[in-house]
């Protein structure tokens, strides 16, 4: 389990980048990390990979305090993508496996598995700086995987892909999150995110204002009560709350809080009811309300 | 240590796999060899073929470096084809008349003709003793030799010093400025990585200096040159690398802790500016001491690291300095390089990670 907690972070004494982040993510969990630019994800990220240090709180592993032996089996993919521009696809993968303290066999072999898996097989033997970025952020994905990690932590790995590189992607880590990994990844794309993940934290100007499972987050946020009413007496919800609108000449009342049953008998009376539920709302629009 | 091994070993690969590294080498052969064989090629030649008819062999006197080789000729007119068919370089006809073609070599003639009086004189009964020449000086057989090899040493280390340390910056601010480095120090040691960029760039710049001197030397050796070598050459050449190691340690180690403060390659030639001055002053006065190795400044000059990394195994080579002289100042100069390596790598440490706007020197050193 990787714990976070506490975390502040102020750059030059004056920007407060965070602001008491905490959140933790279990084995074989996939975390989701949203927030508006500049929400402090990627200070959050680069402070459990050692790349930063924080003011204030810890980030600790499987209930020990977090070092550079740990880290070393983590996987990382900066949000800045960086490689060796002039070095081979293969030989770079094979290259930073090494460095995970991987065998010169295993790496290699390592290597090969995820060129093959990620569809670089034909792109083995180019340089990286001969590649598209999309391909080149698939080596980077693979530079993260290759030491086969504990735990990974990936900032914005799905942007600038094309669908079926998400779905690619999108496959590998949730293979590695069954295989236990505890992964985590920041994303604008929510539809991912609400798809892909177990849980999800929203982070807005340096604090985590919502976390949990989506479905708890849509909970939490409460439902919403939506009357579909055809043909509808005009004036029929004057003494009800909510808020009435037509759409396709049917009356639609929204109503937040209220008697149920009160308002269906009214709608019953009004007219020919087509639609009568409590709507959750979408990770989008609980993202909306969160961070306004 | 296996992962600064590992990053050496991929900036070994990396470089030596480069056109440009091999165009490098083929170009610094071509022309160590022209400078070692110029003096050879552009000097008057010292073996000389004489033909002969109805003539006597003339009694050239030891002691030169002049080698003649005589060719018999039944009548002139063979002696003539031979002059002009450039088979002799002249012809000495009836032990009174020499043919060439055209202006006879000056030092020919002159041979010839001292060798010719000399037999006149001979044949009359008089006895001649030649000139003994004795120098009062100091032995100075090897000065000129011994400059022309430390004005070499100043051309190559010049080269080496300043290129190498230069692949060092360029390769600290490629990993920063790219963020491979934050990639990089989640799986190794800042000290590994540095280490490791400094050891295998300076075993690149070793197989360069390598190459340097044995094309130099084997030149040499090919072409007769090596007779007039000094004696302790082969310290000479010994004390040429370490002082290499030492001077490339100390500007490599800079050269990585200034590059680390800044993100983008345009900045490296600006940032680098104190280190090339000072490697330009080291220049200088190593040009200078090539020429005056006993003189006040040199002399001085060759103690104070880093300028002496340069400046001693020029003296070295263009004069004779007692070896304790020059122990003396390879240990400052190795004491200099430790403490750089420390500091350096401290301000390496510190500023690599934190990339964007060019960071200061003094915030580095002052921060915790």
């Amino acid at each position: 389990m990787l714990e976070i907690s506490h975390l502040r972070k102020t750059f030059g004494g004056v920007k407060r980048a965070l602001d008491g982040v905490s959140f933790t993510v279990g084995q074989g969990e996939m975390f989701g990390f949203v927030g508006a630019n500049g929400a402090g994800k990627t200070t959050t990220m680069r402070i459990v990979m050692g790349v930063l240090q924080a003011d204030e709180g810890e980030v600790r592993w499987k209930g020990g305090p977090l070092g550079f032996a740990e880290r070393r089996r983590f996987g990382y993919m900066p949000e800045e993508r960086g490689l060796y521009q002039k070095m081979k696809v293969a030989d770079q993968i094979g290259y930073f496996g090494r460095l995970h303290g991987l065998s010169p066999e295993a790496a290699r072999s390592a290597a090969d598995e995820l060129i093959e898996r990620l569809g670089l097989t034909e792109r083995a033997g180019d340089a990286v700086e001969a590649l598209s970025l999309g391909n080149q952020q698939r080596v980077q994905l693979a530079v993260a995987l290759v030491h086969d990690p504990d735990v990974l932590i990936l900032d914005e790995p799905f942007s600038g892909l094309d669908p079926l590189a998400v779905d690619a992607l999108a496959e590998v880590l949730q293979e590695r999150a069954r295989g236990g990994v505890p992964v985590i990844f920041s994303s604008h794309q929510l539809d991912l995110v609400e798809r892909l993940c177990d849980s999800v934290g929203i982070v807005s100007a340096g604090r985590m204002v919502a976390s949990g499972t989506a479905d708890e987050l849509r909970a939490a946020a409460g439902g919403r009560l939506r009357v579909v009413v055809a043909d509808a007496k005009p004036g029929w919800a004057a003494g009800l709350p909510g808020e009435l609108s037509v759409e396709n000449g049917r009356d639609v009342l929204i109503v937040g809080e209220g008697d149920d049953q009160r308002i269906l008998r009214a709608a019953v009376e009004a007219g020919r009811v087509e639609h009568f539920g409590v709507e959750r709302p979408t990770l989008t629009e609980i993202f909306r309300e969160a961070v306004a | 240590m296996n992962g600064m091994l590992l990053v050496a070993g991929r900036e070994i690969r990396t470089q030596v796999r480069t056109k440009g590294f091999l165009v490098g080498l083929v170009v610094t052969v071509v022309l160590i060899v022209g400078i070692t064989l110029a003096p050879k090629l552009l000097g008057g030649p010292d073996s000389y073929t004489i033909g002969l008819v109805s003539s006597q062999k003339l009694d050239v006197p030891d002691g030169g470096d002049i080698e003649i080789e005589w060719r018999s000729y039944s009548d002139e007119a063979a002696a003539r084809r031979a002059v002009l068919d450039e088979d002799v370089d002249a012809a000495l006809v009836g032990n009174t008349r020499v043919l060439s073609d055209g202006k006879i070599d000056d030092q020919l003639g002159l041979i010839l003709q001292s060798a010719h009086r000399e037999a006149q004189i001979q044949s009359a009964g008089v006895r001649t003793t030649p000139l003994s020449m004795e120098s009062i000086g100091g032995d100075t057989r090897y000065d000129e030799t011994r400059s022309q090899l430390a004005f070499m040493l100043v051309l190559i280390l010049f080269m080496l010093v300043v290129g190498t340390p230069m692949m060092v910056a360029m390769g600290v601010v490629e990993e920063k400025g790219s963020r491979i480095v934050e990639i990089l120090l989640t799986s190794v040691r800042p000290w590994q990585l540095l280490g490791g960029k400094v050891l295998g760039l300076g075993v690149v710049g070793l197989i360069n200096l390598a190459v340097v001197l044995v094309a130099g030397l084997g030149a040499a050796f090919a072409s007769g040159l090596a007779v007039d070598f000094p004696p302790g050459m082969a310290g000479i050449v010994a004390g040429i690398v370490v002082w290499f190691v030492l001077g490339y340690a100390f500007f490599a180690a800079v050269a990585a802790a200034l590059a680390s403060l800044i993100s983008r390659q345009e900045e490296v030639g600006n940032v680098l500016t104190p280190m090339t001055m000072t490697m330009f002053a080291s220049y200088a006065v190593a040009f200078y001491a090539a020429k005056e190795p006993t003189s006040l400044v040199a002399t001085i000059v060759s103690y104070v690291p880093p300028f002496s990394s340069m400046v001693m195994p020029v003296r070295a080579t263009a004069a004779e300095i007692p070896v304790w002289e020059v122990l003396v100042s390879g240990v400052l100069m190795a004491v200099a390089v430790a403490g750089t390596v420390v500091f350096a790598a401290r301000v390496y440490e510190r500023a690599v990670l934190r990339t964007g706007a060019r960071v200061r020197l003094s915030e580095v050193v002052r921060s915790r």
